[in-house]
């Protein structure tokens, strides 16, 4: 009998020729949390939906041990009776549903006939939540009621349900604020007590180092390196996972701090739904041309809906006042905010950022059309010109411009929107979240572009959860809570206990409620 | 770079696909009705009849790309040509006076529904469903339920007249020079700007069998009289729309705000405009299309156009436009037209029950979208 759980063998998996995964291993204890770490790209969703068997058996080749039987799953169904489940990147819960009712989505319990029983319902469901040092959740109410926070713990909730033996988490603390993020670790630590074992993918490299017993690196769809945690430093997973040694996160470059040019005067931004609650509250700052400020806070603070009333796209009522170079500026839509001279970058790369179906190069071009067209006919060639040249600027790893977006991973996206949104030439960018879900050595090129474009003049408006990373980029550190402006803090000898404390010290209610 | 030819293939294997089901049914049809089907005449009578759903098709095509519906264009065709019945017939307008009018009509209709969907915010199925109703009922009522009879000489010829075959020999062999031309400057810009070139061999394969379909075409139809009036309309309705959807800032935008519509709002794109024009272009095209209709059967019914925006859509849907927007072309939706009139024409020559017709084209349809659903998740 083996000593693991699950075992992966020589997983190889091709797409129309090319391989995706190269003869990938991967081991799992009971009641021991492997760390999954590698680059977008590198393979690792591909590895995990043939774990799940999205890509049913047959598909891919190698083999899949679980429990020391093979495993031949044909859908996500009979992985999932196995013991094996995934949570996702993005949570996978219908807002509408109840809590209860989504845990048991698609495993309901029945009496007689299909009728649920909803008593049963709820009573599994407080001792699932109970397991989880959840309490104060009413299970019969929506899941839309609970932050984000609260969500990412229904799922695990889901997943127990099923009586999973093999948890795969993606991308679990994506969306989490610091405080969630280590409830969730915890919880983590507490079912590995239990024996359930898990797979833990992410970018975080703390949090692996936190809650991981072993780490798994792969890169280029190739199995790079397995160890233990205590043989591991963060630096040495980054070594593996890039390949290379990345000496400094952070490219710092010089750059000159000029005069003021963008100002934003009493931001107000009302709640779409709650009309009488204003979740950003009067707020004004100002950004010097060739500087870096940084937006820190709590997710739900306020940042995302700050900056996007800024740019004239916040779907609810709001009030600004946008002051660039001195002249007040009228800006109502993304396309007056554009003219202007702002851009930016959102957070919801999916949903806000690419045209999924479009190829990469009509998605880079998307905002600047007009400017390769001769009276409404595009110029096709100048078009791809510009493109080529911005693909291999910024490196973009795409087989061509026109396939479409949605098959690049994560970082070259990310990098397809910041083209998009530089090819207007702002005078001031603002990024929201500019690195979620990219891997490092994407990161390590966006960081550099910031400061090249600081360097060039550009007034640069970074928000981001990323503590290390606001304090790593800014200039300045701007501290939003509860929809106000906390703190306003020259970058120097800055700590990330100071920037915690004005973002917590204002926030009433928990975090969770405020997501 | 092998890849991407296998895929390029694949895009064009997929009007070939539909291209084949055409001919299969042509065939299927041909023996059915003991050679009758494929014939000059029977095939001019076809295209003629094709031409009114592949008008609302082009527009069509756009609406649901842009990730919207319209459910009223049926009863727009039938409003529009009721009006140039009415203004021809009743109150003695000239027939060129009178189309120009209803022309501007079709676009402020088309541009009412787009307000009401982009700045009132009523989702297009509901505006389209509403539209149906009240926009018969106005032809109703402005015709008082009664037939508009006879329309003048020059609007009946456009409907049932013909290019002559010496004029019709010199359109195709233009448009056979110009696709050649367009396609020998793209490759010699390309080349100058030292971008990647597709193979030349796939180019001139593609030139010469545009040429052949054009050659057979032509031949065909010239047999019968030359190329029918509304098939040359349609003919250039299909060119411009194709290059506004291609090689305009409008067309692209059209795709991106079908595909993302927030993305697209993000990068700066007025995305209400761009729906509003969408719109009132298929309310321009109803009016295309009820003119046509008033032309081809020489009066204005109250009753014309009723079931056309379920024809319109079918078409699309047939030629892979996709369910959710954001990809389509109209030249597939033509030839989703030009299926459901083969099948049309050919279950009457073969006197099918009526029920039957209607039993059999519904199959087909979900089969049709079935096939395409099924190729999209192979390349995924």
């Amino acid at each position: 009998m083996s000593e693991y759980l699950f075992e992966m063998r020589q997983i190889v998996k091709e797409f129309s020729g090319v391989r995706a995964l190269n003869g990938i291993d991967l081991a799992v204890r009971p009641g021991e949390c492997v760390g999954l770490c590698g680059e977008n790209g590198a393979g690792k969703s591909t590895l995990m939906k043939v774990l799940s068997g999205v890509y049913p058996y047959g598909t891919w080749e190698g083999e899949i041990l679980f429990d020391g039987k093979p495993l031949r799953a044909h859908s996500v169904r009979d992985s999932e009776d196995a013991g094996i489940v995934i949570i996702h990147q993005e949570l996978m819960l219908v807002p509408q549903l109840s809590v209860a009712e989504n845990i048991f989505l698609g495993n309901e319990i029945r009496k007689f006939g299909g009728v649920m029983d909803y008593d049963a319902m709820y009573a599994k469901a407080e001792a699932l939540l109970a397991r989880l040092k959840l309490k104060d959740v009413n299970v019969a109410a929506r899941v839309s009621n609970y932050g984000g926070g609260y969500q990412q713990l229904f799922e695990i909730a889901k997943a127990l349900a099923k009586n999973a033996r093999l948890l795969i988490l993606d991308e679990p603390s994506s969306s989490l604020t610091s405080s969630e993020t280590d409830t969730l670790l915890s919880i983590i630590e507490d079912l590995k007590k239990d024996g359930v074992a898990c797979v833990y993918i992410s970018h975080k490299l703390e949090e692996v180092a936190r809650v991981c017993d072993t780490v798994t690196v792969i890169r280029d769809g190739k199995h790079i390196v397995t160890k233990p945690m205590s043989e591991m430093t963060t630096h040495s997973i980054i070594t593996a996972m890039v390949g290379r040694e990345i000496e400094n996160l952070f490219p710092k470059m010089e750059h000159d701090v000029g005069e003021v040019i963008f100002e934003a005067r009493h931001v107000t931004c009302w709640d779409v739904s709650n009309p009488n609650r204003k979740r950003v509250d009067d707020i004004s700052f100002e950004v010097r041309r060739g500087e870096i400020v940084g937006i820190a806070g709590l997710v739900g603070a306020g940042r995302t809906e700050l900056v996007s009333a800024i740019f004239g796209a916040y779907p609810g009522r709001y009030e600004a006042e946008v002051v660039l170079e001195g002249k007040l500026m009228k800006i109502r839509s993304p396309e007056q905010a554009i003219k202007a001279g702002l851009s930016l970058v959102p957070e919801d790369r999916k949903r806000q950022g690419i045209v999924p179906m479009l190829g990469v190069g009509d998605n880079i071009t998307l905002a600047t059309l007009a400017q390769y067209a001769h009276a409404g006919q595009i110029d096709r060639q100048a078009e791809l010109q510009t493109v080529d040249a911005e693909i291999k600027r910024l490196r973009v790893k795409t087989a061509g411009p026109e396939l479409a977006i949605a098959g690049l991973s994560g970082g070259n996206q990310q990098k397809a929107v910041l083209i998009k949104m530089l090819l207007p030439q702002p005078k001031v960018l603002i990024l929201d979240e500019p690195t979620r879900g990219v891997d490092v050595g994407s990161k390590y090129d966006i960081y550099k572009l910031m400061f090249e474009l600081a360097a060039k003049g550009v007034a640069i408006i970074m928000v981001s959860s990323e503590m290390p990373e606001v304090l790593g980029v800014s200039d300045r550190v701007l501290v939003v809570g509860e929809g106000k402006l906390q703190g306003n803090f020259p970058n120097v000898g800055l700590t990330q206990e100071q920037v915690l404390a004005a973002a917590i010290s204002h926030a009433a209610e928990s975090p969770a409620h405020a997501a | 770079m092998q890849s991407q030819q296998i895929q390029q293939l694949f895009v064009r294997y997929k009007i070939l696909a539909l291209l084949i089901a055409v001919a299969i049914i042509w065939i299927f049809f041909h023996i059915k009705t003991d050679s009758a089907f494929i014939t000059p005449g029977n095939l001019s009578n076809l295209f003629r009849q094709m031409s009114i759903t592949g008008m609302l098709a082009c527009g069509m095509v756009f609406v649901i790309i842009a990730g919207e519906i319209d459910l009223s264009v049926g009863s727009q065709l039938g409003l529009l040509g009721g009006v140039v019945a009415l203004l021809t017939v009743n109150h003695g307008w000239g027939t060129w006076p009178a189309i120009g009018a209803v022309l501007v009509l079709g676009l402020l209709i088309g541009a009412f529904n787009g307000f009401v969907v982009t700045k009132m915010r009523v989702p297009s199925f509901i505006v389209g469903l509403g539209g149906m109703l009240a926009f018969r009922g106005v032809v109703l009522y402005i015709t008082g339920s009664s037939t508009i009879a006879p329309a003048p000489d020059d609007l009946i010829s456009l409907g049932q007249g013909f290019v002559p075959p010496s004029i019709s020999r010199w359109i195709g062999a233009l448009i056979f020079l110009g696709m050649a031309v367009l396609t020998a400057r793209r490759r010699v810009r390309r080349a100058k700007l030292g971008l990647q070139q597709g193979a030349l061999w796939i180019d001139i394969a593609r030139v010469l069998a545009i040429g052949l379909l054009i050659f057979g075409f032509v031949r065909i139809l010239n047999d019968a009289n030359g190329i029918p009036i509304p098939v040359m309309i349609l003919l250039g309705l299909l060119a411009v729309f194709t290059y506004v959807s291609t090689q305009t800032v409008f067309g692209r935008h059209i795709y991106a705000v079908g595909g993302n519509m927030e993305a697209t709002r993000l990068s700066g794109v007025n995305v209400a405009r761009v729906k509003l024009v969408v719109f009132a272009l298929m309310g321009l095209m109803c009016a295309f299309a009820g003119i046509i209709t008033v032309a081809r059967t020489g009066s204005g019914s109250p009753s014309a156009g009723t079931g056309g925006e379920l024809d319109a859509i079918s078409a699309c849907f047939i030629g892979g436009t996709s369910m959710r927007g954001g990809s389509g072309t109209v030249y597939g939706a033509l030839i989703g037209a030009l299926v459901m009139a083969s099948l049309d024409s050919g279950m009457q020559l073969m006197d099918v029950d009526n029920s039957w017709q209607m039993i059999i084209k519904g199959v087909i349809l979900a089969l049709a979208v079935w096939v395409d659903v099924l190729s999209g998740s192979n390349r995924g």
